[in-house]
C-alpha cells in the first residue's frame, strides 16, 4: 500500500505542544509532520517520553496543540466549536486503550454499546449492533458476561468492538497488546487488523510490542519529541506468527 | 446513557448502599426530631384546641399561656355577659390538684372545671360513659391516658401491673370522693399530666384552698358580630384580655419557644442531621465519582458532551437521594405509627414536614452531584491515555 493512492485520513504538519511553564516545562513535540492514509495502519513507536502518546490524543482531538495543523479527513476540528468538537469526536473517531477502560459494572453487549449511546441510537438498537460486533470479534454467547468474567484478550476484543461499533473514520490504539501475553495479543491485532482497517478508515496504534510490528503498514519511529524516521516493517521486523 | 449511569451506580453495591444509608440516616433525623418538636409544641396548647366551640377566651391580662391561669372575679363572668354580641359565656375552671392513689401516692393532675349547666369545655370524644354523667353526685370524668397510666389504680402485689381506672370506680381528690363516670379522649398536654373532668361547682370542692376560681371565660360570638369586634368590646368593658382560640395558641406557644431551650436543641439536631447527611453523602457520592472518573474520561473521548455526564451524575444523585429519602421517611413513619396515642414521645408526621425534609433532602444530593459533576468538567479527556 502506498500513502499517495488513497485520501488523507490525518495531516499533522508542524505540531508542536509543551507541558507546563517556566524551569518545569516539558516539550513533548518539537514539529511533527506526519500523514495517514484512509486504509492505513500506521504504528508509532518510540521509547518512552518520545511523545507518541501526546501526538496520539492530538490525532484524535482530545488534546490541542501549541502550534501546527492537524487536518483529520481534511477538517481541521481546533477551529470547532467545542460541542461541535466533541460531537464530531463522537461519531468518526474509535478508541482502544492499554487497559481496556471497560466499565466493570456493564456487561459486555452494554460497554459496546456506549458510543452508540453517545451518538444518540436507543438502548434495544444499540445492545443489537453490539451483540453484531462481539460476534465479529468472536465473542458470541458472551454478550452477557462482566468483563470480571473474561480473560484479558476478550476484554480487549470487547474494547475492540467498542471502538469499530460506531464505523468511525479512525481508530487510534494506546498500547493495545501490552497487557496481553504473546499469542493472545497477536490474536487481537489479527482481529484488530481485520476489522478495523479498510479503505475508508485508518488505525494509528501506538506501541511498543516489537512482537507486533509486522502488521503494521507503515511505522513512524518517534524520538524526542519529532519523528524520526518512517519505513515499512520486514517480516523479521515482529513475529508475526504467535 | 442514563440507563448506564444507574447501571454504574447501582453495580457498585457497597457504595450505592452508603451513599443510600447515609441519606436515609440525614432524613430520619431530619424528620423524627422536627416532628417530635412539633408535637411537643402542639401539646402546650392543646387544651385549647381541643375545647373547640368558644370564639373567645377571657382571661387575667397577665396571663401568659395556657396553664398560667390567674384567677378572676366571679362577677367577670356577668359583665361578659352583658357586652354587646355576646352570645353566651360560660366560666372555665383550670387548675391543678393531687390524687391520692391506694398505696398513698399522690399524683398531679389536671382539673377542669366545666359550666354546670351546659358542660362547655368537655371532651369531645367519650370513650366509656356520658358527658351528661358528670351532673351525678362526685363524678369526674379522666382522659384514656391518665387512666391507663398514672391514676391506674397500683397493683396489690409489688411490681405487679397496675389496672386502668374504668367507669365506676372511686379516687379521692384533695381528701374528698369522686367517682369515675366517664372516660375520654384527649390530647396530651405538655406535661403529660392526667386531665379530671367535673363541674365549675364541684371543681371548688377540689380546690379548697383557692379563693378566686374563675380561670377562663369561654365566649361564643353573635353570628351578626366579628369576633375581633366581640374582644375589643369586652376588653373594654371588663378591662380582661379577651383573646380568639388561635390568638391564644399563638401566645402559648411562643411563650414556652421563648422561655425554654427546646427550639434550639431539637434544631440543633435537625442542622446536625442536615450537615452530618451533607457531608458523608457528598463525601461517598464524591468517592463513586472519583473512582468512575477514568470512565468518565473514557466517555467524554468517546464524544459525550458535558450535558450528557451532568445529567448522568445527577440522575444518580436524585436516585439515592430519593431512595434515601424515602428509606428514612418509612422508618419514621413507621416509629409516628408505633408511637401514636403514646403519652410518651410521641412524633407528628404531616406534609409539611415531610416536603420541607425532602427539600433538606434535595439540597443535600445536589451538593453532592455538585461537586462531583465540578470534578468530572474539569476533567481532560486526554488522560485516558495516561
Amino acid at each position: 500500500m502506498t500513502a499517495n493512492s488513497l485520501p488523507l485520513a490525518v495531516h499533522c504538519a508542524g505540531i508542536t505542544k509543551a507541558y507546563g511553564s517556566g524551569d518545569t516545562k516539558v516539550q513533548a513535540l518539537r514539529g511533527v509532520d506526519l500523514d495517514v492514509v484512509a486504509g492505513e495502519l500506521l504504528m508509532l513507536v518510540g521509547p518512552s517520553g518520545c511523545g507518541k502518546t501526546t501526538l496520539i490524543s492530538i490525532i484524535a482531538g482530545i488534546l490541542d496543540q501549541d502550534a501546527g495543523q492537524c487536518l483529520l479527513f481534511g477538517e481541521d476540528i481546533v477551529g470547532f466549536a467545542p460541542k461541535e468538537r466533541v460531537l464530531y469526536r463522537g461519531r468518526n473517531i474509535g478508541f482502544v486503550f492499554q487497559s481496556f477502560n471497560l466499565i466493570p459494572t456493564l456487561t459486555a453487549a452494554e460497554n459496546v454499546a456506549i458510543p452508540l449511546l453517545i451518538n444518540g441510537m436507543a438502548m434495544p438498537g444499540a445492545i443489537e449492533h453490539a451483540d453484531a460486533r462481539l460476534a465479529e470479534v468472536g465473542l458470541a454467547g458472551r454478550e452477557r458476561s462482566l468483563p470480571t468474567q473474561l480473560s484479558g484478550g476478550q476484554q480487549q476484543r470487547v474494547a475492540i468492538a467498542r471502538a469499530l461499533v460506531h464505523n468511525p473514520k479512525l481508530v487510534v490504539c494506546d498500547e493495545p497488546t501490552s497487557a496481553l501475553d504473546h499469542e493472545t495479543g497477536f490474536k487481537v491485532m489479527e482481529t484488530l487488523k481485520q476489522l478495523a482497517v479498510g479503505h475508508d478508515r485508518a488505525l494509528v496504534i501506538v506501541t511498543h510490542d516489537a512482537r507486533i510490528f509486522s502488521f503494521a503498514d507503515r511505522i513512524a519511529h518517534m524520538d524526542d519529541g519529532k519523528i524520526v524516521h518512517i519505513d515499512v516493517p520486514s517480516p523479521k521486523a515482529g513475529a508475526a506468527t504467535p | 446513557m442514563l440507563k448506564i449511569a444507574l447501571k454504574m451506580l447501582l453495580g457498585d453495591r457497597g457504595k450505592y448502599i452508603g451513599i443510600v444509608t447515609g441519606i436515609a440516616l440525614a432524613s430520619v433525623l431530619m424528620i423524627q426530631q422536627p416532628g417530635i418538636l412539633i408535637s411537643i409544641f402542639s401539646r402546650t396548647y392543646s387544651f385549647i384546641t381541643d375545647v373547640a366551640l368558644p370564639d373567645i377566651w377571657v382571661m387575667d391580662p397577665m396571663v401568659r399561656f395556657i396553664d398560667d391561669s390567674q384567677p378572676m372575679l366571679d362577677t367577670q363572668l356577668y359583665r361578659v355577659r352583658g357586652v354587646q354580641g355576646v352570645e353566651w359565656a360560660v366560666p372555665l375552671y383550670k387548675g391543678n390538684t393531687r390524687v391520692r392513689m391506694a398505696n398513698g401516692q399522690l399524683v398531679t393532675s389536671n382539673i377542669l372545671g366545666l359550666d354546670d349547666a351546659t358542660l362547655i369545655g368537655g371532651p369531645a370524644i367519650i370513650l366509656e360513659g356520658r358527658l351528661a354523667d358528670l351532673r351525678l353526685p362526685d363524678s369526674v370524668i379522666i382522659d384514656e391516658a391518665g387512666a391507663k397510666g398514672r391514676l391506674a389504680k397500683p397493683s396489690p402485689v409489688p411490681g405487679g401491673k397496675p389496672t386502668p381506672l374504668k367507669v365506676g370506680d372511686s379516687l379521692e381528690i384533695n381528701d374528698k370522693r369522686a367517682v369515675v363516670v366517664g372516660i375520654a379522649q384527649a390530647t396530651a398536654t405538655f406535661g403529660s399530666q392526667p386531665i379530671i373532668y367535673t363541674t365549675f361547682t364541684r371543681a371548688r370542692s377540689y380546690s379548697l384552698s383557692e379563693r378566686k376560681m374563675l380561670s377562663y371565660i369561654l365566649v361564643k360570638t353573635k353570628p351578626e358580630d366579628t369576633v375581633s369586634a366581640v374582644a375589643g368590646r369586652i376588653n373594654q368593658a371588663t378591662g380582661m384580655a379577651a383573646r380568639t382560640a388561635h390568638e391564644f395558641k399563638t401566645m402559648t406557644l411562643e411563650y414556652f419557644r421563648k422561655n425554654t431551650s427546646i427550639l434550639t436543641n431539637f434544631g440543633f439536631v435537625v442542622v446536625v442531621g442536615f450537615i452530618v447527611g451533607a457531608a458523608v453523602t457528598g463525601q461517598i457520592f464524591y468517592n463513586f465519582t472519583l473512582d468512575n472518573l477514568r470512565y468518565f474520561a473514557v466517555f467524554k473521548a468517546m464524544g459525550a458532551t458535558d450535558r450528557m455526564l451532568q445529567g448522568m451524575i445527577l440522575l444518580q444523585a436524585l436516585l439515592v437521594g430519593f431512595v434515601g429519602f424515602g428509606l428514612g421517611a418509612g422508618v419514621t413513619g413507621l416509629f409516628a405509627a408505633l408511637t401514636q396515642g403514646s403519652t410518651g414521645l410521641a412524633m407528628t408526621l404531616n406534609w409539611q414536614l415531610l416536603v420541607g425534609s425532602s427539600i433538606a433532602v434535595a439540597i443535600i444530593v445536589l451538593f453532592a452531584a455538585l461537586i462531583s459533576v465540578r470534578k468530572v468538567m474539569q476533567l481532560e479527556p486526554a488522560v485516558v491515555f495516561k
